[in-house]
């Protein structure tokens, strides 16, 4: 993936984290972290590779919670139209 | 519609053709309230949004879009010029049999051939089985025939005269009697040639057909849904159906998003100005005074630039809830392809029952094309089948939310971003979802004021 292969369209006074390698901005330091780890594997420095494992167990965890919440919202749907259809 | 007067003539010209017109069927079906049948399809929506953000393994939703398998190496030779040989033909018996065969429109094969074999039935293994009109079009094979004159085709027109090409010929569609008068048909055909083969002598035969002809790009389009599909070097291969939709660059800017969306909104178009909410709304605006030729055209613009709107909105929410730099364009361009899989579903909803009701008075049709026999074979669809056009609008969606949550992947490098970007999107396909269901549950009434 390269600059060229994309559009950006970035705030002036927004943070930026752009790729050493691709130039691609990101606006979360571990979306960059990322980002490394996934378009650039075999490129990394040391650094950049704790960085990745960090982020990545990051997103574990807050997916972790996103799973919660969306399966909270499937029962919550579910028991809804149950009722409805209990009343209709 | 033209379309569906003609299923309307056919309903009362034979005695219980009640399931001529799917939308019939459709409501029968309906043993709820219509406000709770429609929240249940937007919650299925919603709900198989949860489920997919569950996947969230990046090389298990990899391997589902990579898994193909070849079919056939390279361009087989004997099947195309059969293909092409079967396509002119087709040609040839729309206009002959259009211009000197029998005046009922259910006898005469030219029109039956172009609604029911060619805009339903061709249409519907395009994208069930794969594009098969790339082959067939008799006008691409006689263009080949053709000089051309090879002018520079202007880049910045790119899909637009497609897109305006596409809602002038469903425009067509719908306000003329294509459906019912042979004669008209064939002269439509005959003018529509004429146009698009004078355009391939100027432009080039390959650039005419891949940027300006409305219909190789809906065929084309639809054919990305199928399973079947063709690799560069032209050898076939079998992936699972949608699967090819997100292909990055797939649709290449803002002319091709817009044609994406023209198909999905003609698809409901077709349906909605034959339902009876059409007809109430639109009668005091005709009894003021609106002259019914402008409200038509009027509407269809209307609705276009409607469901543009909302798509364009949905882009510019979602590089806010993603929180990502890419430009709107991009994301624009992106998650457009998957929207072929719930205009197809739509057009599946739309048209399969019509397709079975008239397939058989098709066959009769091509076996003795100028007999005019008084009778005509129908298929009577049985009861439960509004509900496979229901299932079929249900499942577009869940194969867009799939093809979306994959592009999402592939786009983010954060997984939790990839799902945010997906809210305006569901949010839009919970509507267009409600939408479609509402139309396709609507009995079938004529055309009003025309
Ligand atoms: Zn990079």
């Amino acid at each position: 993936m390269t600059q060229s292969d994309h559009a950006y369209d970035v705030p002036a006074d927004a943070p930026v984290f752009e790729c050493d390698y691709c130039g691609r901005p990101f606006a979360r330091e571990r979306w960059l972290a990322l980002h490394h780890g996934l378009d650039h594997p075999n490129e990394l420095d040391d650094d950049e590779v704790t960085a990745f494992r960090k982020a990545h167990e990051d997103e574990e965890d807050s997916l972790g919670a996103f799973r919660l919440q969306a399966l909270g919202a499937l029962v919550a749907i579910y028991f809804v139209l149950l009722m409805i259809y209990a009343l209709v | 519609m033209a379309v569906g007067s003609l299923c309307w003539l056919l309903a009362v010209g034979t005695a219980s053709a009640h399931g001529g017109s799917l939308a019939a069927g459709g409501r029968e079906s309906l043993t709820i309230p219509t406000w709770l049948f429609l929240s249940t399809g937007g919650a299925a929506v919603g709900a198989s949004f949860l489920l997919a953000s569950f996947v969230t393994d990046r090389s298990f939703v990899e391997r589902v879009h990579a898994w193909g398998t070849p079919l056939v190496d390279g361009e087989a030779r004997i099947p195309r010029v059969l293909g092409r040989a079967i396509g002119v033909a087709g040609l040839a018996a729309v206009v002959v049999v259009g211009f000197f065969g029998p005046t009922t429109p259910r006898t005469n094969l030219a029109i039956l051939l172009v609604w029911v074999g060619w805009w339903a039935g061709l249409a519907m293994t395009t994208y069930l089985v794969g594009n098969s009109w790339r082959v067939l079009n008799p006008l691409s094979t006689i263009a080949l025939a053709l000089p051309s004159l090879d002018r520079t085709y202007p880049d910045r027109l790119g899909a637009w005269p497609s897109v305006v090409g596409l809602l002038a010929l469903v425009w067509l569609e719908v306000v003329s009697p294509l459906a019912d008068d042979a004669r008209l048909l064939a002269t439509a055909v005959v003018g529509y040639s004429v146009l698009t083969l004078a355009g391939s002598v100027v432009f080039g035969r390959e650039t005419w057909f891949s940027e300006a002809d409305p219909v190789d790009r809906v065929f084309r389009y639809y054919g990305r849904v199928a399973p079947v599909s063709r690799a560069e070097d032209g050898s076939l291969r079998l992936r699972l159906p949608g699967m090819t939709l997100s292909t990055p660059r797939l649709v290449d800017g803002a002319d091709e998003v817009a044609f994406v969306v023209a198909l999905l909104w003609v698809t409901t178009y077709d349906g909605l100005v034959t339902t009876p909410a059409w007809r109430a709304l639109t009668t005091p605006l005709v009894s003021a005074g609106l002259p019914p030729h402008l409200l038509y055209p009027f509407a269809l613009l209307a609705g276009f630039g409607l469901f543009l709107g909302v798509y364009r909105l949905a882009v510019r929410v979602s590089t806010r809830t993603a929180e990502t730099y890419l430009a709107p364009d991009e994301l624009a361009e992106r998650f457009a392809p998957p929207l072929l899989a719930i205009a197809a579903g739509y057009h599946f909803a739309h048209y399969l029952g019509y397709f079975l009701f008239l397939a058989p008075a098709l066959g009769t049709a091509t076996l003795a094309p100028f007999a005019d026999p008084a009778a005509v074979p129908v298929y009577q669809l049985p009861d439960w089948f509004g509900g496979v056009a229901l299932a079929a609008v249900i499942l577009g969606h869940l194969v867009a939310i799939w093809v979306a949550h994959a592009a999402a992947f592939d786009l983010f490098p954060s997984r939790l971003q990839a799902i945010r970007s997906q809210y305006p999107f569901v949010a839009v396909m919970v509507f267009y979802t409600m939408t479609s269901l509402w139309v396709v549950s609507r009995p079938e009434v004529p055309l009003p004021h025309l």
